[in-house]
């Protein structure tokens, strides 16, 4: 699985971090990074984290990608 | 004497089982002026943009007629009742120990824990033929959870139960009754539970257990320490402002689903849709109906409307949930339904604080359920609600099991 966030859109909110932080960071208070490519046993919560993004700026896919 | 007022019919309770039809009048008649001097606001862009706007506060003392507050205890105000700057700081010395960016790992830690008190209680369930939803299952977890999360000892969960129980009481509001003993013994309550958690934490101060109580005393970031009473409060904050919302949500969740047999057997066999079903929960059922405590910081204009500085300015999550202006086909349960921004945790700088901990435990609760019960059936249809209608949500929810 792979993944994108839409870095416009992403407000911050950090509930990725919460439900899947070893896929996603966050630096400082605002900045947000994230490991495209997700190891397996971390997909569950990748989808998790998609459905929770109050913004909807998380794109998961096997080929995530415009 | 009859209800009169929208407002008035909305809490009267009359209106528990099903206040959607007045909602929709809400959003018709746009924000609306109720004679007591509140203004109403239940569209969701307008709820939305309010929750957003920084001349909007959530401080009962900028209030034009400060009402006296019945969870009064002689301590500081908790930070869902301040506004920024003073919020600001609270909540992140609290989020330090709790979540990223210092703590990202502490819920995810926690889910295991979660899925071991949740199947406990299931199985106590298993085999019954009828049992209460409420007090055998959605009651007991949330409690549980927060304590181990805080680091409260497993001897004392029973305790804070009791004190959680005695507060949830004193929110709750019945017509035509006096509430004064029942805000009383919450008042007393809140503040023995206060007590109980400074002590708490000034034995993990002497010697931390590597839970959040000890990592708050332990772990001061770049704001310097909390006050032993900004501690005690925050504590308690934690407490009640994740208790009986939770309780709500999977008590919905399975009235929802029971009413969906549909939903509930393609969930029960597809677990991994489950946290999107959680979201549509939160949008369709609620547990934090609306927001009360909202007042102008300054004449603004909504709508139209001018709400003048002070005047309750109250906000219908619920009602902004089914706003046909922003959901397709709003009183259908959808759980698969795309782009579902809704505002069952508030939005903006109060947005619910401890939501990541509510959705693990939600999810995990309604599919532990799911798998592990028989055929159910609602023994009735509505069930019982609770009086409050701010947090809504049933009494009861007894289910006759018929094992598979
Ligand atoms: C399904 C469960 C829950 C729901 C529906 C819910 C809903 C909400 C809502 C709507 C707000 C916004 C209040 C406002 O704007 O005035 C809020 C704030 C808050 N919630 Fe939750 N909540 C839930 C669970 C929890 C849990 C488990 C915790 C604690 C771990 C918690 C802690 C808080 C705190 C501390 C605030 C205040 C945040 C602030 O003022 O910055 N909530 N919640
Ligand atoms: S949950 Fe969404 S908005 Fe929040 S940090 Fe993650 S991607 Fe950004």
């Amino acid at each position: 699985m792979h993944v994108v966030v839409d870095l416009n859109r992403c407000q911050g909110y950090a509930q990725c971090v919460f439900l899947a932080p070893r896929v996603f960071a966050l630096h400082g208070e605002e900045a947000l990074t994230y490991t495209p490519a997700v190891p397996r046993d971390q997909e569950e919560r990748v989808r998790e984290a998609v459905v929770a993004c109050p913004v909807q700026a998380i794109l998961a896919g096997e080929r995530a990608g415009p | 004497m009859p209800p009169e007022t929208l407002f008035e019919r909305i809490t009267d309770f009359a209106a528990r089982a099903d206040p959607y039809p007045l909602y929709a009048e809400l959003r018709d008649s746009g924000v609306a002026r109720q004679a007591d001097g509140s203004y109403l606001v239940g569209t969701y862009h307008e709820i939305s943009a309010l929750l957003h706007d920084p001349r909007v506060s959530s401080d009962p003392r900028s209030r034009a007629e400060p009402h006296e507050d019945p969870a009064a205890t002689g301590l500081p105000p908790s930070f869902i009742g301040l506004d920024d700057p003073g919020h600001d700081r609270l909540r992140r010395m609290v989020m330090r120990p709790f979540g990223p960016p210092h703590s990202p790992h502490r819920i995810d830690e926690l889910r295991g824990e979660i899925q071991r008190v949740a199947g406990e209680l299931a199985d106590a369930l298993v085999a019954k033929d009828r049992f209460d939803l409420v007090d055998d299952f959605a009651f007991p977890l949330p409690v549980t959870v927060i304590c181990r999360l805080l680091g409260v000892p497993e001897g004392d969960v029973p305790q804070m139960h009791t004190w959680a129980d005695a507060v949830v009481a004193g929110l709750d509001f019945a017509p035509g009754e006096d509430p004064s003993p029942r805000q009383r013994a919450a008042r007393e309550a809140r503040q023995a539970m206060g007590l109980y958690l400074g002590e708490l934490a000034e034995q993990r101060r002497r010697a931390p257990t590597g839970d959040m109580l000890s990592a708050l005393v332990h772990e001061p970031g770049p704001d310097g320490a909390l006050t032993r009473q900004e501690l005690m409060v925050s504590a308690v904050l934690l407490l009640i402002a994740g208790h009986e919302t939770t309780v709500n949500l999977i008590t919905n969740g399975m009235l929802t689903l029971l009413r969906h047999p549909h939903e509930y057997d393609r969930l029960r066999d597809h677990p991994e849709e489950m946290p999107a079903a959680v979201e549509e929960l939160l949008r369709y059922e609620p547990p934090v109906q609306l927001l009360p405590q909202r007042s102008p910081l300054a004449d603004i204009e909504v709508a139209g409307v001018t709400v003048p500085r002070g005047a309750p300015l109250i906000l219908v999550l619920a009602a902004g949930n089914r706003d046909p202006l922003r959901f397709p086909d709003p009183d259908r349960f959808d759980p698969r339904r795309p782009d579902n921004q809704h505002l069952g945790f508030g939005s903006g700088v109060h947005a619910c604080f401890g939501a990541p901990l509510a959705r693990v435990e939600t999810h995990l609760a309604l599919t532990t359920l799911l798998r592990r019960l028989g055929d159910l059936r609602l023994v009735e249809d509505s069930p019982e609600y609770r009086r409050s209608p701010v947090l809504r949500g049933p009494r009861h929810l007894h289910l006759e099991q018929h094992r598979r």
